[in-house]
């Protein structure tokens, strides 16, 4: 069979949707999954809208809408033709709809959420700015402008508010800083802004460095900040301030070499955590070695603030 | 008062694994919700499950900001490890590739009975056992 490899630019996806009713919805789920990209399926119910405040009522008259991705190359058309087959079979037993296949691109879903990103003021002072905005600063405040893609770090998430308000808060002018995890490189870019006399940036997923680089330059911070892919053993030297936003689980893990990392009298910020894993992450820095200064909190996520005495 | 909701989304995907790829892309995407954080919640929250699919049903409002809980495994998925298959069958009708006793459709019905429109145990086990046939997995008399 002939392969192309001509647009790798954009990779291309199939949309598979097809309608079931309630009863067939498992069964269709199956196959859907069986074929689809990471076995990933989207169920969507049909709900009644003028009733659906809050909570949501259902609405048992309509199909539901079963959804699954495959990337469009070589071996789509085999994946196509085994779920229309699994379809007719199934509707031998169940009603079913009839497939429906379009194609999309990323563009389709990357930059929909972006006209519902406002211009946001966390903390005292700090504002965060869409770059496709306006926004007239006052005196004081200390202007984020952004453009994440789909990095983490858009300060939509409380998590991301959380470390912004820390290092608002705690960040004295003149140190070395570090920000793990940079995602979208906000922390960073407002650490550089504060005043750190440098700011070492580090994530492991390359579409992070590429929007942290572009971060540091959109806000003018670009020669405070040094971008680099990897975690925390590509961080060389000490640090007077460490903000790490990433999950529970990789905090425990790094928390000995967090500690290690930051200088005497330096202090850390670390988040991305959920309440019920607050004990676990709190024990773990203490076990390190650090005593923790302050706890910050927004919806059901906290934020750590960690001393190295 | 309360948010006017927009739409509901469930998705199957794998614990702690989620990635703005599809389907959480342009299932959350199309209706302006910050992908990104989406991905972050769900792979917290359901790190510890890895290894399981975790269905998760998202209340996206219409303001966007969204919620959600997170589910039982899928019943095709408790089916397919009960009966020690790797798939289900692609001619139902025709074919059977495995099958579980009634035990074993007990025990998912009980598991899965707070999340399946169901009244009481039997009528859940009967909604199992339609799942296992569809699938071709045979249930023991």
């Amino acid at each position: 069979m002939a392969t192309s490899q001509d647009d790798t630019t954009s990779p291309a996806w199939l949309q598979l949707r097809v309608e079931a009713d309630r009863e067939a919805v498992e069964p269709v789920s199956e196959l859907l999954a069986r074929h689809g990209y990471q076995n990933g399926i989207v169920v969507q119910e049909p709900i009644v809208d003028e009733l659906s405040w809050g909570e949501y009522v259902t609405d048992p008259n309509k199909p539901v809408v079963l959804t699954t991705y495959i990337r469009q190359d070589e071996a789509s058309e085999t994946s196509l033709q085994a779920v229309r087959e699994g379809l007719w079979h199934l509707g031998r037993i169940r009603p079913v709809g009839e497939l429906e296949v379009t194609r999309h691109t990323e563009q389709d879903w990357t930059e929909t959420w972006q006209s519902y990103y406002k211009v946001m003021r966390v903390g005292r002072r700090t504002v965060i700015k869409p770059s496709w905005l306006e926004y007239e600063p006052r005196p004081e405040d200390v202007v984020l402008d952004l453009n994440p893609g789909m990095a983490f770090g858009t300060g939509l998430h409380p998590t991301t508010r959380l470390c912004l308000r820390a290092i608002e808060e705690r960040l004295r002018p003149g140190v070395r800083a570090l920000d793990l995890g940079a995602g979208s490189g906000i922390l960073a870019v407002l650490m550089a802004k504060l005043g750190a006399a440098e700011v070492v940036a580090l994530d492991t997923d390359p579409v992070a460095v590429d929007a942290t680089h572009d971060s540091a330059e959109r806000n003018g911070v670009a020669g405070a900040i040094r971008v680099g892919q990897g975690s925390l053993d590509a961080a060389e030297g000490a640090y007077g301030f460490i903000a790490a936003n990433i999950i529970a689980n990789v905090i425990i893990e790094l928390a000995d070499g967090l500690a290690e990392a930051l200088a005497p009298g330096g202090a850390l910020v670390v988040s991305g955590i959920i309440e019920d894993r607050y004990e676990e992450v709190a024990l773990s820095l203490a076990a390190a070695g650090l005593h923790l200064a302050d706890l910050l909190r927004e919806g059901d996520w906290v934020a750590i603030v960690a001393e190295k005495r | 008062m309360a948010k006017k909701v927009k739409a509901i989304v469930k998705l199957q995907i794998p614990a702690g694994k989620a990635t703005p790829a599809p389907p959480v892309g342009p299932a959350l995407g199309q209706h302006g919700v910050a992908i990104m954080n989406f991905v972050k919640e769900y792979n917290e929250r359901t790190a510890a499950q890895a290894g399981n699919v975790i269905p998760v049903e998202i209340t996206i409002f219409e303001d966007r900001s969204f919620s959600f809980v997170t589910k039982t495994p899928p019943a095709a998925d408790l089916l397919r490890k009960a009966a020690g298959v790797d798939k289900g069958s692609g001619v139902p009708n025709k074919q059977t590739v495995g099958r579980v006793s009634r035990d074993q459709v007990r025990e998912i019905a009980e598991l899965k009975l707070k999340d399946l429109n169901a009244y009481d145990i039997d009528q859940a086990m009967k909604m199992i056992e339609g799942t296992a046939r569809s699938m071709g997995i045979e249930v023991a008399a």
